[in-house]
């Protein structure tokens, strides 16, 4: 008896190591750090939600795909009148058109011509929704959209109800993902990534321990310090300040004599180019000397020339590095130029990786939406996808957790260098 | 090399002596032999089965005798988005548009007949006036005396053309939007929006609402679930107590996701749905079932409807119905006709719950269940392919 007790033991023994021995660490979803994740000195989650992605099991597979079709539709969802993310959308646009353009010379989809369906996204009362009813009409394939977080996920959540892949190339908002809508897929990486990689660079490489958040009061600004904010206190330096400001302010006094009072050590500017570059201005014009940091809507010519020589030092993010060493970007970068005159931003290089991820999509799943969905979604196909962007690499919530930049201004350019991110994780 | 095939087959046997033993140990989802064997030959169970599961469902409806409908026998459609049981009459929204079950047959309306979008997504019908009320892709049509309107964002003051509920509450009429709430006076021909900026809502969309104990109940995608006091005309909201969108630290602290796709009020009690586990409110306690820890099917809900006291839950794996004691849930086979009853014997799985499966020779359309109503007699259920009926069994 006491033989086979010993011998039970010893397998169990064995088992375990052999199974402790074998196991590759397990990241933390949206690459938290350790120190960063949610309740985690106090509490282990009853229970978290994307450690496997969300199938969907309905039914569609079983659709026949049409014979009488003279164009294969795409669609299209982003700023192009209205809104202050016009450039942006136009960029979006242009990459779009590139990769509809190239494919068509590769002959389609099986020799019919893939047309996009073009639709602007101007924000207004949910209309984002109709949108994509109006695609639904058109019958599109798939589509790509947008770039407003609150007309982004007005038209992520039509989506589930008409069945429409889509693909976000444009909105770093990390909650898209996280409705477990399982018909989007995320090719850009998300403001979780920014707000992780500033947190490291600030706080553990810069050493700073005050800060002080001046955001815009949108659904961009709000969600996108979110991580930051906890992220900060997390690790013990809650942030000392966190005050907002209006898309199309000019004057920002009251902001920065509340950021003066609390005497930090740095500020962290939320937003788009103009504004933030104001702010930057107003900032050194009224002593404030600290380090300035940023988010990825700053890395814009804009940016550069409206805050001059106070920009030199500042440090963003940036959801790819244009300056990279990568065959494929320099071949984009050239078509592009020669295509539409001027230089590719981040929005246009992001679309086009994600408007060639649908076609190379549509063109293995064949014309059934829930068969391009499965395609889209099964984080085989298009993982570890080399773009123009760099490697997108998913979780099991179809974010982009490939990896992230930081930009820093020198002599009036951007200087792109790895995120502090990368030396945590493995699997870039 | 040799080292590495003698991990692998420890592992190996490791993981069949873990099946092995924790199959032994499980008193959950038995498959009941007897049961299986008991279907005559022309598919319908032998006497005592549905006996069996009756006393196993204790207070609960139990249904079956399920027949679908699909485009082959008259739908316009097979993609069914809601039902609704109208007297003698059964609505159905589909993508195709509005077919109504009328003694034996059905008739379909379309954009044709005045509908704002063949794709019909949520249908209430007015207790005080009998109209039909439908939110479609293309804005809420009402169907009064054989003859319809719409309301689109440019004909009137509703927020937003893509319905996703619809709610008639006395002579008021609610509707959930992608750009907010809207409440609609029928007396007074007015529109009310609410939004994030004058309600508590995060976000100004909105994907259920229904009507209760002097209130109304918003499923605010983005923002949990908002209460509105008719008599206040007050809001509070109720939220994720955690704040975060990856996990739940704690079950029943409250809303278990601020991401929230349905909200049912009956018999004092709040149903939640979501698409990350399910809750029930009194009032004053939350409780949060999962699939892990329940006789839920599916984390993933589309909708809920309650009526008295239980709750119908639409899963993407089946049908869940639930009192706050027993579920009892329905779920088709995948490989062969028929389908399975499963009957849990209290809320949560713990020492001495455990859920029992019944086979049964019918069961629903498909297992992507988008809408549901009930009456004491019978269940309808719309699907990602068809629509079923459910007799109750007595």
């Amino acid at each position: 008896m006491k033989k086979v007790i010993r011998s039970f033991f010893i397998f169990l023994l064995l088992s375990i190591s052999a199974f402790s021995f074998g196991q590759e660490k397990k990241h933390n979803y949206g690459n938290t750090p350790d120190d960063m994740v949610p309740y985690g000195r106090f509490q282990e989650a009853y229970i978290n939600f994307f450690d496997t992605p969300q199938p969907f099991t309905g039914a569609g597979r079983e659709k026949p795909e049409p014979t009488d079709l003279k164009e294969v539709r795409i669609g299209f969802l982003g700023p192009l009148d209205s809104t202050a993310l016009v450039p942006q959308g136009k960029m979006m646009l242009k990459g779009c058109e590139l990769a509809i353009e190239q494919a068509n010379k590769e002959g389609g989809y099986k020799g019919i011509p893939f047309k996009l369906m073009v639709h602007n996204d101007f924000g207004l009362w949910g209309a984002a929704a109709n949108k994509v009813v109006e695609m639904y009409d058109e019958h599109v394939w798939a589509f790509l959209g947008s770039i407003d977080d609150i007309n982004t996920h007005v038209a992520l959540r039509a989506t589930l109800k008409m069945e429409i892949p889509m693909v976000n190339s444009g909105d770093p908002d990390p909650t898209l993902c996280e409705t477990r809508i399982p018909w989007m897929i995320h090719v850009i990486s998300d403001d979780r990534q920014s707000c992780y990689a500033l947190a490291e660079y600030i706080y553990k490489v810069k050493k700073l321990k005050r800060v002080a958040v001046m955001r815009v009061d949108s659904r961009y600004g709000r969600v996108g310090v979110k991580e930051f904010r906890e992220a900060a206190r997390r690790i013990d330096h809650p942030i000392v300040l966190e005050i907002r400001f209006l898309d199309g302010d000019t004057v920002f006094t009251k902001q920065i004599q509340r950021i003066k009072d609390v005497n930090p050590d740095a500020v962290l500017l939320w937003g788009n180019a103009e504004e933030t570059a104001l702010i930057v201005n107003q900032l050194r014009a009224a002593g404030v000397d600290v380090p300035i940091f940023g988010s990825d809507r700053m890395v814009n010519p804009t940016f550069l020339k409206i805050a001059g020589k106070n920009a030199e030092g500042i440090v963003t993010t940036c959801q790819y590095d244009p300056s990279a060493d990568n065959p494929k970007l320099e071949k984009f970068k050239k078509e592009f130029y020669d295509r539409f005159g001027e230089e590719p931003d981040v929005f246009a290089a992001h679309a086009y990786d994600g408007m060639n991820i649908i076609i190379a999509a549509i063109r293995k799943a064949g014309l059934n939406r829930y068969k391009i969905r499965d395609v889209l979604t099964d984080l085989k196909t298009f993982q570890g996808y080399e773009g123009v962007t760099g490697k997108i690499i998913f979780d099991d919530a179809w974010n982009d957790i490939g990896s992230i930049y930081m930009a820093k201004i020198h002599d009036g350019n951007f200087i792109f260098f790895p995120s502090p991110l990368d030396t945590l994780t493995s699997n870039k | 090399m040799i080292h590495l095939k003698f991990k692998k087959g420890i592992q190996v046997l490791f993981v069949a002596l873990l099946i092995l033993t924790v199959s032994a140990f499980s008193t959950d989802r038995v498959v009941n032999d007897r049961d299986e064997d008991a279907t005559d030959a022309s598919g319908v169970p032998a006497t005592g089965t549905y006996a069996q599961i009756l006393k196993a469902a204790g207070d609960m409806p139990v249904y079956g005798h399920w027949q679908s409908f699909t485009t082959e026998n008259g739908l316009p459609a097979n993609k069914a988005y809601c039902v609704r049981i109208d007297g003698d009459r059964v609505l159905v929204g589909t993508s195709g548009g509005l077919a109504v079950y009328e003694d034996g047959k059905w008739k379909t309306y379309t954009t044709k007949d005045g509908l704002g979008h063949n794709a019909v997504l949520a249908i209430d019908v007015s207790q005080l006036t009998g109209d039909v009320w439908l939110g479609t892709l293309g804005g809420l049509t009402r169907w009064s005396g054989g003859s319809f309107y719409t309301f689109t964002q440019l004909n009137s003051g509703m927020p937003n053309d893509v319905i996703y509920s619809v709610a008639c509450d006395g002579k008021d009429v609610w509707v959930a939007t992608g750009g907010g709430a809207g409440h609609y006076d029928t007396y007074k021909d007015q529109w009310e929006i609410y939004m994030e900026r004058n309600a508590p809502m995060h976000e100004p969309w909105t994907y259920g609402v229904c009507a209760g104990d002097g209130k109304i109940w918003i499923a605010a995608w983005g923002g949990g679930i908002i209460e509105f006091n008719k008599k206040t005309k007050k809001f509070r909201d109720y939220t994720d107590p955690d704040e975060q969108m990856e996990l739940d630290v704690f079950p029943d602290d409250g809303v278990v996701h601020d991401i929230t796709t349905g909200v049912s009020y009956a018999d004092g009690i709040l149903w939640v749905a979501t698409y990350f586990g399910v809750n029930w409110y009194d009032g004053a306690h939350w409780k949060t079932f999962f699939d892990k820890d329940s006789g839920l099917l599916s984390n993933f809900n589309n909708f809920n409807r309650a009526v008295g006291p239980v709750v119908y839950y639409c899963t993407d794996k089946g049908l869940s119905t639930f009192n706050g004691k027993t579920w009892v849930c329905y779920q088709r086979n995948e490989d062969k006709p028929g389908g399975n009853v499963l009957i849990t014997n209290g809320p949560k799985l713990t020492d001495g719950v455990k859920t029992t499966k019944y086979a049964v020779p019918t069961s629903l359309s498909h297992n992507f269940v988008i809408g549901v109503d009930a009456n004491d007699k019978e269940v309808w259920i719309a699907t990602s392919h068809g629509v079923s009926h459910g007799e109750r069994i007595k």
